[in-house]
């Protein structure tokens, strides 16, 4: 079935092939390829002028296969498919020989690249005449998005997409929603309260009418594929009836278990029955029942007693919600690394050491001190306040080896902010670098030097405790000296990580992570809201450290990538799937085992594999794992790769 | 259990408390320690000074030695854990083969094995807090004990792989065990001065007390060691400029180790200890 009317086109690409393989050379030598009736070149292939050459000539001569050999097919595969496929040719039947970053790119020597070259295309021109036609596969597309996190990137994308008219189901592991940015303070570089401008985003939020949301809640599993996802919710048990509760808060006062406070960062403590904040949406309490002595067996019962709207539900035991779905956002956030992992830094047990997420919240007007700065062990107002930069960030040794990016700017922040608060106040902040690539963000920092912050060149070596006071040993490194700081208070700017919930939920759902646990985007520079598996979008810091704004633009890129796909009326998945011989199949799973998309199921009663087709992604590597050759990935079949390596 | 040891010359003469302890309370713990016959000086302070491959040949050879009785051998003092384990590492070490040869011939007995040094800390840390904690005879009746690690115990970490070295547990998990409440404090591995005794001796004191004076902020009744050096300096800097409550008195851990497990006073050399402890601990019931 070997097609016999292929035309080769190899492209210039400018001097990037040409100026290194012999193109007029490769012509006269692909000419001679059985099966190859025309052979040109054109300075750039992908130019209209040279689609249109392509164009033309499959018409001219009748092409019955088409090889492009110019760059890699992830660059112009799309284009020149396109061309094929108007000119009347099935775009399936349309290669590409990848001569410029496998060829040109990488070999010096003209002949050997020329040599290179005529194998490559030899190669494909083996293949498009093994090539079937084939046909894109139309997928029925549910228009309702899911949102994993519903810090600032979660609410942003979830808004987008319901105000565009889409139904979205929003899900927050937390009792309420707001994220990190519901702790902070002030927002940098403009000093706006950030509770002020993330309530308004919140209340749209809990009460917009497209949007389902489902708090204290986490995604348990995700089945199908794009366009037809089935997600399994489990809604923990909040022991309070959501639609009864008023909010009044009576239960806050009279309940009398008192607990650390998470969201206060352990500096103050709340009851056992709680809501995070008093803006908290929805405004509902919680009950925590590690802590709740009548949901740990012992006598109690006020909350229940006291609830005028009889909201208490002590025999909650949550529920399990289930979803269909077309596209899902995981916008999972980040958390603080553990200072108590930094044993020089004075592992997380040095008094009036503590990271920087505490220190927004003792900056916060409804914080532990209402905003007036102190620091946690006796109430004084610090009167020298170290800041220290870099506590895990670009610390391979005691920490992680990346920047986390915000903290130059947030330490900034802090230090203005409390030379605000405490004007006889010291403060010193002790840094590597100070990285300000921002609209504003130099400015910024300039001001804060300009109010007296003073900035010491070196890393933190050792922090203790003396006495009453927190010693810092650190380096000035700009004088040459070592230097012994006694302050009132240490803030250590710790680590961006990525939240450990994020992380686990993404390994069960087989988003691919970088070394440290950040979703990986599909593409670093022009797929940065995509990921490899088809319909998850990524928003926030879950995909890597960025500041609000930041995260918010992501959360839109997410959500229009969201709605461009809910925009059309099908989608279409890539026909070039694996493809089962149930003669030669004989049931024994290793296709199955080796499916990284879990496409390929064995149909037990039957005993043969079954691809589902939408959802595999053409890797092939069921077909190398097939000890019988059934499982093929169309025109990828073993007697095609014959044929492309007996060239 | 018998395990080959290796005590180090310190450990026969100033800091014979260490040594003596150890031998004895092992016995009680479950071990046996049975000493190599003809050792040398590991090197200590050449090795640590120098990277001379000559230095080696002190710990190269007791390694050889070693090999011939064990997988393995056990350690006290610190500088000779970190001389032999170090030592120990670098002829594995890839890329170091023509070296390892050239030191080899230089010595006159064979190498049969690779030799794993140890630390009597790890012995006792394999043989489980529980097991040791159901040996204790006088509890220390929650004893606020600082456990000071020093520099050799736990740098280079690449080489050592013994703990991590800004917060190192081992000690500490042994005092829980014998009933002692450990005191974290923050200069568990700073440095006590070290050698610098010798010829800048004020420098080497600030460096001590700055240590124990940490210890006592964290509320430390006692510091227990691992290093006859480390022992020598934390004890002589307090006497030299110290004096009354401020004294904190400084032990070898095997010495807490030998009262907890029930051994005589007369057993456990505190007529060698330069701070005398008794009556600290006599105040808390322990003698």
């Amino acid at each position: 079935m070997a097609r016999s009317r292929v035309g080769v086109f190899v492209c210039h690409c400018g001097i990037n092939i040409a100026g290194v393989v012999r193109v007029p050379e490769l012509v006269e030598r692909v000419k001679t390829i059985p099966g190859v009736v025309s052979a040109l070149d054109y300075v750039y292939c992908c130019s209209d002028p040279g689609q249109q050459l392509i164009k033309q000539t499959i018409k001219d001569k009748g092409l019955d296969g088409v090889v492009v050999a110019c760059c890699s097919p992830n660059l112009h595969e799309a284009t020149f498919r396109k061309a094929a496929a108007e000119a009347g040719l099935n775009p399936y039947r349309c290669e590409i020989a990848n001569i410029r970053e496998q060829c040109s790119w990488v070999t010096a020597d003209r002949d050997a690249a020329t040599e290179k070259a005529e194998g490559i295309v030899r190669t494909m021109v083996a293949k498009v005449r093994e090539d079937v036609p084939l046909f894109r596969l139309q997928v029925p597309l549910v228009k309702r998005a899911l949102v994993v996190g519903a810090g600032i990137a979660g609410i942003q994308a979830a808004l987008d997409i319901a105000n565009a008219g889409y139904e979205v189901v929003l899900v927050e592991k937390e009792p309420s929603i707001g994220g990190h940015m519901a702790q902070l303070s002030e927002t940098f570089p403009t000093l706006d309260c950030s509770q002020c401008i993330l309530t308004p985003k919140t209340v749209e939020a809990g009460n917009h009418p497209r949007i389902k949301l489902l708090t204290y809640s986490e995604v348990l599993e995700v089945s199908g594929f794009i366009g037809n996802f089935r997600v399994k919710i489990r809604q923990k048990p909040r022991y309070v009836d959501l639609d009864a509760c008023t909010g009044c808060g009576i239960c806050l006062e009279k309940c009398p278990v008192r607990v650390e406070s998470g969201f206060d960062r352990n500096l103050t403590r709340r009851r056992a029955i709680y809501r995070l904040f008093p803006q908290a949406v929805p405004n509902k309490v919680v009950i925590d029942a590690e802590h709740c002595r009548q949901l740990q067996g012992k006598r109690c019962g006020v909350c229940e007693r006291v609830c005028p709207a009889q909201a208490i539900r002590y025999e909650d035991t949550g529920r399990i919600i289930e979803e269909e779905v077309g596209a899902i956002v995981l916008a999972t956030g980040y958390e603080l690394f553990d200072i108590s992992r930094v044993g020089s830094y004075g592992a997380g047990v040095v008094p009036d050491v503590i990271d920087s997420l505490a220190f927004e919240r003792i900056l916060s007007a409804s914080g532990p001190f209402a905003g007036e700065v102190r620091r946690p062990s006796d109430g004084r107002v610090p009167k020298r306040v170290v800041f220290v930069q870099c506590a895990g960030s670009r610390d391979a040794n005691q920490g992680v080896p990346y920047c986390s990016k915000i903290c130059c700017m947030y330490t900034a922040k802090h230090a203005l902010l409390y030379k605000h608060r405490v004007h006889d106040g010291e403060a010193i902040v002790c840094y590597i670098d100070v990285r300000t690539p921002g609209k504003g963000f130099e400015e910024f920092y300039r001001r804060a030097t300009d109010e007296g912050v003073k900035y010491l060149r070196g890393k933190v070596a050792k922090i203790f405790r003396r006495a009453d006071r927190v010693v810092v040993w650190a380096a000035d490194t700009l004088a040459g000296k070592k230097i012994e700081i006694e302050a009132d208070m240490v803030v250590l700017a710790s680590a961006v990580i990525p939240n450990p919930k994020g992380v686990e939920l993404a390994r069960r759902l087989k988003i691919a992570l970088d070394a440290h646990g950040f979703q990986s985007e599909a593409h670093p520079k022009l797929r940065p809201v995509e990921t490899l598996t088809a319909g998850f979008f990524l928003a926030g810091c879950g995909q890597g450290p960025k500041d609000i704004p930041e995260t918010v633009a992501q959360a839109s890129g997410a959500a229009a990538k969201v709605l461009a796909m809910f925009g059309t009326s099908e989608l279409y998945h890539e026909p070039v799937i694996a493809e089962v011989d149930e003669e030669v199949c004989v049931g024994c799973g290793n296709c199955e085992r080796s499916c990284a998309y879990e496409a390929v199921k064995v149909d037990v009663r039957r005993g043969k594999a079954v691809v589902q087709a939408v959802m595999c992604e053409g890797c092939g590597a069921c077909s190398v794992a097939c000890p019988a050759g059934a499982i093929n990935l169309k025109n990828f079949t073993k007697r095609a790769l014959i044929e492309m390596v007996d060239v | 259990m018998k395990y080959p040891y290796y005590p180090g010359c310190t450990l026969y003469s100033k800091a014979r408390n260490l040594d003596q302890c150890a031998r004895k309370a092992a016995l009680r713990a479950g071990f046996e320690l049975e000493e190599m016959p003809s050792w040398n000086c590991c090197g200590a302070i050449y090795n640590t000074n120098t990277d001379d491959l000559a230095a080696q040949v002190g710990p190269v050879r007791n390694l050889a030695k070693a090999s011939q009785l064990g997988e393995r051998l056990v350690t006290l003092c610190a500088a000779c854990y970190n001389v032999l384990k170090r030592a120990s590492e670098h002829l594995q070490a890839t890329g170091f083969e023509a070296d390892r040869q050239r030191l080899l011939d230089f010595v006159d007995e064979p190498l049969i094995r690779d030799v794993e040094v140890v630390h009597y800390l790890q012995v006792l840390k394999e043989l489980g807090w529980e097991g040791l904690r159901a040996k204790v005879a006088k509890p220390l009746n929650g004893l606020k004990i600082a456990s000071y690690y020093g520099c050799l115990m736990v740098r280079p970490k690449e080489v050592l792989k013994f703990d991590d070295p800004e917060n190192p547990m081992v000690m500490d998990e042994l005092v829980a065990a014998l009933g002692g409440t450990p005191v974290r404090f923050d200069f568990k591995s700073e440095c006590c001065g070290g050698y610098l005794v010798v010829n800048h001796q004020a420098v080497a004191d600030a460096c001590s007390l700055r240590v124990v004076e940490n210890a006592r902020t964290w509320g430390a009744e006692l510091v227990v060691t691992t290093c006859p050096l480390c022992q020598y300096n934390l004890e002589m800097a307090q006497r030299r400029r110290s004096s009354g409550n401020q004294l904190v008195p400084v032990l070898y851990f095997t010495q807490v180790l030998g009262l907890a497990l029930g051994l005589a006073e007369a057993e456990l050399g505190f007529d060698d200890n330069r701070l005398d402890p008794r009556p600290f601990l006599l105040t808390r019931g322990l003698l």
